[in-house]
């Protein structure tokens, strides 16, 4: 019966009802927003990175990751590739010669990696071949070079035009090559795209005087979250002379970013609970005051303070109930349109880059957001219902009554 | 069987700092069944005396004692409960739950004893049946007349088979007619169920009826006649 009051106390004001549910159903679907887009962001950060080169899991010689030099090459570049060709879970992989070097044009030059890759595997790796902006990717085994359209500009170079890739070889020499640029890539990474040129595998080894060895296998998985059970794997495969690292372990800052977003999200969380708590007050307040007759009346026909506590408190979580229900629809609703549609930030497409975010954001529906804002959200209202519940319990049942 | 008594009540209110008395002395006892009525000059301390009476406020110093039991002993819980189980309330603005229907009105109090709703319900429909009100079951206080809201909180203040009903000026805000017809009831009630009624009242119908009347003047019990109707 104390449900039935508190439904229809609720009804009596429509109008303070709604305002308050208003404010809930606000903060529910702000709270659903901030967590979709701001894990979405983090998430294709992330993608990104590992979709742009990184992969989900690399194999190198031991060492290679403490001191990035192609002396460190892998030591039997077929059984590492027949070890990642017969592991169940793989969806591709590339072998790669990967160096840091300079690209000189006839205007400038820049430092950035050179990258020998197997043409037709890296394009099922990495995303170099689908954000071609102009030219083509590489075909085959020529002098041929992609390079970022940022890198391009800063060399002043185009499609057609020559440049020339130095590198320290193997033996410490001076290793040079002439390239013709075939294509320019645009991808989400400002810093990738001017630092990050490919040429194909063959002239990466000739200018490096490698011969037939590697320096990297890159592997994408299937399942991204087989990643670890995948390396464990390949290890065992391969032994102690191989360094086999998980994207957890390659981008170590954008994991731990992925990791603390739920203890970053606990801050937002408060501020808006805090917005939201002192609305609550006030409106409770309101309606308790609205009822101090009512309530010295209850309290006179014998009705305990526990009870006259509980009362306030079932209309709070009522609203409670009803405002983070609508909330939820509306937010769920709100951000699968908006993943459907992406929300396009292009005005802010060069700062986005340069954190490795795409122009285009795509928000992500999360389990513990919505669970989060389904636990945080009443709790809120509860708590902004104490005092007022508390001060309805304060009245007393003689002065209660004859109030006007 | 005694069931109220009072021995030396005072009450003094504290008036923006200046203590005022409301009730000097007062000794009085009740018994099961009687019809009281207490009168006097507005400012004479009746709704003080009937508030104490019905456990709603303390007594400055003296000692009230309902049914035997010293109130001033129980915790507010326990006040609680005893007003829920013994007494009776109706008030002058009938003070009905405004968005509750009649029943659910009358229904309330036997939620606070923690009944079961079938035999509430049972209840509930049997005393409005006897008040003659049972076709209000489902309207709402703002649908009602003051008489009927006035029986309807005579239906509440008596639905938990209370032994004393304490009403305060309970004709005020109805007609001649309509006060009459609600006295009669509480009269039938007080004769069929010997219940003991007390009410604070200076309408002059209400005194009439009265089996035993109390003045009070300036708090002090001036008269307390016996046999009076």
């Amino acid at each position: 019966m104390l449900l039935l009051v508190a439904w229809r106390n609720l009804r009596r004001n429509s109008r303070r009802t709604i305002i308050v549910l208003v404010s809930i159903v606000v903060g529910v679907v702000s709270l659903l927003l901030y967590d979709s887009i701001s894990y979405g962001m983090i998430r294709q950060m992330l993608d990104n990175s590992v979709g742009a080169s990184i992969g989900h899991i690399q194999i190198h010689g031991k060492g290679y990751n403490d001191n990035r030099v192609i002396q460190t090459s892998i030591p039997d570049r077929g059984r590492a590739e027949n070890a990642v060709r017969g592991m169940r879970g793989v969806k591709a992989w590339s072998s790669r010669v990967p160096s840091f070097g300079l690209l000189s044009s006839a205007q400038g030059s820049s430092g950035g990696v050179i990258v020998g890759v197997d043409a037709h595997s890296e394009s099922r790796v990495s995303s170099i071949a689908s954000t071609i902006v102009k030219g083509r990717y590489l075909e085959g085994e020529g002098r041929e070079v992609v390079i970022g359209r940022a890198l391009a500009g800063k060399l002043h170079v185009d499609v057609g035009d020559k440049v020339v890739g130095m590198a320290s070889t193997r033996g410490g020499e001076v290793g040079s090559e002439l390239f013709r640029v075939v294509g320019l890539f645009e991808t989400v990474s400002a810093d990738f795209d001017k630092t990050h040129m490919f040429v194909p595998m063959s002239s990466a080894q000739e200018m490096l005087d490698m011969g037939g060895d590697i320096i990297e296998i890159a592997i994408v998985l299937e399942q991204p979250e087989q990643a670890e059970r995948i390396a464990a794997d390949l290890r065992a495969q391969l032994g102690p002379d191989y360094e086999v690292l998980t994207y957890r372990e390659l981008v170590p800052l954008l994991v731990a970013q992925l990791e603390m977003y739920d203890q970053m999200l606990v801050v937002i969380y408060v501020i808006i609970g805090l917005a939201m708590i002192f609305g609550i007050i006030n409106t409770m307040l309101m309606s308790v005051f609205e009822r101090v007759q009512e309530f010295g009346v209850l309290m006179a026909i014998g009705m305990r303070n526990a009870k006259v506590f509980s009362m306030v408190m079932i209309e709070a979580l009522c609203l409670a109930m009803i405002g983070t229900v609508v909330g939820v629809l509306a937010g769920v609703a709100l951000t699968l349109l908006l993943r459907e549609v992406g929300i396009d930030l292009s005005v802010f497409a060069e700062g986005l880059r340069s954190f490795g975010a795409g122009a285009v954001i795509t928000p992500e529906l999360r389990f513990n957001g919505i669970l989060a804002a389904v636990v945080t959200i009443p709790l809120t209202t509860l708590l902004g219902a104490l005092y007022p519940a508390w001060k309805a319990t304060r009245l007393q049942p003689v002065a209660a009554i004859r109030h006007v | 069987m005694e069931v109220i008594r009072l021995q030396h009540v005072e009450k003094i209110y504290a008036d923006n700092g200046v203590p005022v008395t409301a009730l000097r002395d007062v000794s009085l006892s009740i018994a099961q069944g009687e019809f009281v009525v207490i009168a006097g000059p507005s400012g004479s301390g009746k709704t003080t005396l009937l508030n104490i009476m019905g456990a709603l406020d303390k007594p400055t110093s003296g000692q009230v004692l309902l049914e035997n039991e010293d109130v001033s002993t129980l915790t507010s819980a326990q006040v609680a409960a005893f007003r829920l189980e013994k007494l009776g309330f109706v008030f002058q603005a009938y003070n009905l739950i405004p968005v509750l229907t009649a029943m659910e009105n009358v229904e309330f109090s036997m939620m606070l004893l923690g009944m079961d709703k079938a035999t509430r319900r049972a209840r509930a429909l049997e005393v409005m049946r006897e008040l003659g009100i049972e076709e209000l079951a489902y309207k709402r206080p703002n649908e009602m007349s003051g008489g009927q809201q006035q029986r309807v909180a005579v239906a509440r203040a008596i639905v938990n088979k209370p032994s004393i009903v304490l009403a305060d000026e309970p004709t005020a805000n109805l007609d001649t007619h309509t006060g009459a017809q609600l006295l009669d009831i509480m009269e039938n009630m007080n004769r069929v169920h010997n219940l003991t009624f007390i009410f604070s009242s200076h309408d002059p119908q209400v005194i009439d009826r009265a089996r035993r009347l109390i003045l009070l003047r300036d708090g002090s019990v001036e008269k307390d006649v016996s046999g009076t109707a």
